[in-house]
């Protein structure tokens, strides 16, 4: 049953974007209840605008109503960042999904908020371009979701994230407003950086509908390597050394011996299941920029204990080392119904020592928690195991949640390096950045969005 | 019990079906139907939540629901990519079949099902109408006259016996086995639709049926052997038959489609090929290629020929791109299903062909009818018009 206050409404948004694209049906709702987490709430309506005066318009009467808007792109954020917790309105951008112009000369792109990274990313590459960004799922999130989450992904290592990238933006404000901001000067120091506010800001302080990102001309060469350790602390110590060496790899990804048995176990890959972590590595450039790489890197990995090194030479070879990395987070619903996937960000000295504190969380809480993630840059992946229908074992993934992200905070580190904070790491917000920034993030959401309508409760509650 | 208790009750019995959905998004990035609408409850992620919503009493069952799981090719592109292992196609046979029982299916997938029931076939018309497409060949097809001595069955499928602008396919075929100097025998009326429709729609008893029947007709010829050019026929002869006929009546007769037929006659010599310079792709049904794994047969047929040069799309072998025709989605929602070929014409176009080949009636129906509506340059061949258009020697007849 709608809210009276709704029911009034419906007939003026269908006005807006048409008939069929107002959803109200229970089947719709749960639809759009559900992000990537394991967490669940339904809408009150779902409305897909085709173009930026129909989010205009549909903001107008949401702002007029005060009726929470949650924007979202495919619903593959992992912080519960998309889901209407207090009901309301869900706002794909899922339709809006052109690609409006690619700008050779000056090396950007433009689309609409909707377009699905892979597609942008897939356009400049037929044309020997790159745009670096690439979250594992690049080919299933959306670009306006990939800058509202600030997304990262493997190849951040060497070419940074989603941010470094965006270049302008078009943005509707709460009370409708349509605002663009940023442009195709590189260098641009006129007034308040609003782009780089906007990004990461997860749809609470406008709704992005239109996004330009600069892109790169594409290394020509990749050169990929998988080292086996037997000792953890062996795997840390070439991780800093593969960084100091002046080799600059794009990818630097461990596995610890959690996810290579859940993978192994998924595909028959054949990888080890007596060492504690495998190490992936890989380097590009022109072809002997990325040969001459990747040796300096099979070097250091045999001089830091080693068992084994592959390095793989064609794109096959490469794609079957990756292979098992990409096909971790997918494993793991095998090994228990719910997952609670991590992304904690530690200084990259302290990784070995975050992955020895993840283990004794799992051992004193009771769970699995399988390690994996982006060692180059400290960006661990810790995946703690459970089944949502059993109340007591929630109760002690709550706690391991806490212990984690106390843990990240002592090693040097924080709460999220890609995923954002969404709801599921909102209580942690001030012991990772203190009460004086959590306040002035309070004031700056109160002057962009006075009624508290653009997904509200989300990183922070309001004050 | 209610209906809605009836399917609540059976979807808890099955719960590690749903459960193992980690909602990770993958598959919306291969489902033809999502990337089509950009509408999450149509996506297979969507599909599996509503079937879950109603297995923890969170949803009743009703039209809408049955319209959402309805709108679904069945290309199990989405089982190909899940990581974590969940089978939307065996929900959806289960959905599907409580929806049937309960009353739910809707009204234009009830009308095909009687038409199968009552005809024989799926187009309605006299099931005796089978042979029609033999009328205007230049001689008669000596498997009309087989007197029980045939090697091979060949069951031609509904579409391409009734729907003239199938014709051309089991007309090619025939002329290849008489080339090739294969012993075939045709059964005319007395082939039966083969039930994949009514199992996509859930009623496994009525499949069962013909299924029976289809043994029986094609035993009676005396084939050791049975071919299909129709990857549907062939998955459900060579998949289904042997789980819903458990009496062993399938044991000594082998199930071949028309692209290992003619792989073997190429192989063996039995077929020469004259040169044609020419770039194609091939397109891979979902009933042939990921759902029944041949994927080889029909390429290295291609390969034969002299001067043709086979290129893949972006889509293909297993990651193959339904055509649109799957599911019988164009029953139930035609406006959706016809939109959905434009993608696989446009990676044609990119990869720089104007030629698909299929192995697939419906596959050469759905794209060449897009292709045509759209205008878009290209060219649809099935595999048996191209070793047709391309073999040496007369027809032996």
């Amino acid at each position: 049953m709608l809210d009276p206050k709704l029911s009034a409404i419906i007939g003026e948004l269908k006005s807006i974007v048409g008939e069929q694209y107002v959803l109200t049906s229970p089947e719709d709702l749960v639809a759009y209840s559900y992000d990537a987490t394991f967490t669940s709430a339904r809408p009150n309506l779902v409305v897909l605008p085709a173009n930026t005066q129909e989010v205009s318009e549909v903001l107008q009467v949401a702002n007029r109503e005060v009726i929470p808007v949650v924007p979202r792109g495919m619903g593959t954020g992992l912080a519960a960042g998309s889901i209407p917790f207090g009901g309301g309105m869900v706002l794909p951008l899922t339709r809006m999904d052109r690609l409006l112009d690619i700008d050779y000369d000056n090396m950007m792109a433009t689309a609409e908020a909707g377009i699905i990274t892979s597609d942008l990313a897939d356009a400049v590459a037929r044309e020997g371009y790159f745009y670096p960004p690439d979250p594992s799922s690049d080919h299933y999130s959306t670009l306006g979701g990939n800058v509202a989450c600030n997304a990262g992904g493997a190849h951040c290592l060497k070419y940074g994230i989603t941010g470094h990238y965006v270049m302008a933006l078009e943005v509707v404000l709460a009370d409708g407003r349509i605002m663009r901001v940023g442009g195709k000067a590189t260098k641009n120091v006129t007034g308040y950086d609003l782009v780089h506010l906007l990004v990461g800001s997860e749809g609470t302080l406008a709704v992005i509908t239109e996004v330009t990102v600069r892109f790169i001309a594409a290394p020509k060469a990749e050169r990929t390597a998988e080292a086996v350790f037997p000792k953890l602390v062996e795997a840390g110590k070439t991780i800093n050394a593969v960084l100091a060496s002046g080799v600059g790899p794009t990818m630097l990804e461990i596995m610890d011996e959690t996810a290579i048995k859940s993978v192994e176990d998924y595909l028959h890959l054949g990888l080890p299941l007596d060492v504690e972590a495998i190490l992936i590595i890989q380097t590009d450039g022109d072809e002997a920029d990325a040969v001459r790489g990747i040796e300096t890197v099979v070097e250091i990995c045999r001089q830091n204990g080693a068992r084994e090194v592959r390095v793989a030479v064609t794109l096959e070879e490469s794609e079957e080392l990756w292979q098992a990395r990409h096909s971790i987070s997918g494993s793991l619903g095998r090994i228990r119904p719910n997952k609670l996937g991590e992304d904690i960000t530690v200084p990259h000295s302290a990784v070995p020592e975050m992955i020895a504190r993840i283990k004794e969380v799992s051992a004193i809480r009771n769970l699995p928690i399988v390690i994996f993630g982006h060692a180059g840059d400290g960006n661990l992946h810790p995946n703690i195991l459970f089944d949502k229908r059993d109340a007591e074992e929630c109760e002690r993934v709550e706690l391991a949640v806490g212990d984690l992200f106390r843990a990240a905070v002592e090693v040097g580190g924080s709460l999220s390096g890609e995923h954002g904070v969404g709801v599921l790491k909102r209580p942690y917000l001030e012991m990772a950045m203190g009460s004086v920034a959590v306040e002035m993030q309070n004031r700056i959401k109160r002057a962009w969005d006075p009624k508290n309508i653009l997904n509200p409760g989300k990183i922070f509650l309001l004050t | 019990m209610t209906v809605n208790e009836l399917i609540a009750e059976a979807q808890r019995s099955t719960d590690e079906l749903y459960l193992k959905c980690i909602r990770c998004g993958k598959c919306l990035s291969v489902c033809p139907v999502y990337r089509e609408t950009r509408i999450e409850t149509l996506s297979p992620r969507g599909k599996v939540a509503l079937y879950r919503a109603v297995g923890e009493d969170d949803l009743e069952v009703g039209e809408v629901y049955a319209g959402r799981l309805y709108t679904c090719l069945m290309c199990e592109a989405c089982r190909e990519v899940c990581p974590s292992g969940v089978e939307l196609d065996v929900i959806l046979n289960q959905v599907r079949a409580d929806l049937a029982h309960g009353g739910l299916m809707p009204d234009s997938l009830r009308r095909l099902d009687e038409t199968i029931v009552t005809a024989g076939n799926i187009s309605g018309e006299d099931n005796k109408q089978r042979l029609g497409w033999t009328a205007n060949l230049e001689t008669v097809p000596t498997g009309l006259d087989h007197s029980g001595q045939a090697e091979v069955a060949y069951f031609v499928g509904c579409v391409s016996s009734l729907f003239p602008a199938s014709y051309s396919i089991p007309q090619s075929l025939v002329q290849i086995f008489e080339k090739a100097g294969v012993n075939y025998a045709l059964i005319g009326d007395d082939e039966r639709c083969c039930g994949y429709p009514l199992l996509l729609n859930g009623e496994v008893e009525r499949a069962r049926e013909v299924a029976r029947h289809n043994v029986e007709a094609v035993l009676a010829t005396g084939a050791t052997k049975v071919v299909m050019a129709c990857p549907s026929c062939y998955h459900m002869w060579k998949h289904t038959y042997p789980e819903l006929l458990d009496d062993g009546d399938l044991d000594d007769l082998e199930i071949l489609h028309e692209t290992e037929i003619m792989a073997s006659l190429a192989r063996e010599g039995r077929l020469r090929f004259r040169p044609w310079p020419i770039t194609v792709a091939y397109h891979d049904s979902c009933d042939l290629g990921r759902k029944s794994g041949i994927f080889e047969a029909p390429r290295d047929v291609l390969q034969a020929i002299p001067g043709l040069e086979l290129v893949e799309m972006a889509d293909h072998h297993e990651n193959s791109l339904c055509c649109g025709g799957g599911g019988n989605l164009e029953t139930y929602n035609r406006e959706l299903a016809w939109a959905l070929p434009r993608r696989r014409l446009k990676q044609a176009q990119d990869v720089g062909t104007k030629y698909i080949v299929v192995s697939c009636q419906q596959c050469k129906r759905t794209l060449s009818g897009a292709a045509h509506r759209e205008k878009i340059r290209v060219r649809v061949m099935d595999l048996a018009e191209v070793v047709l258009r391309q073999a040496e020697g007369e027809a032996n007849a």
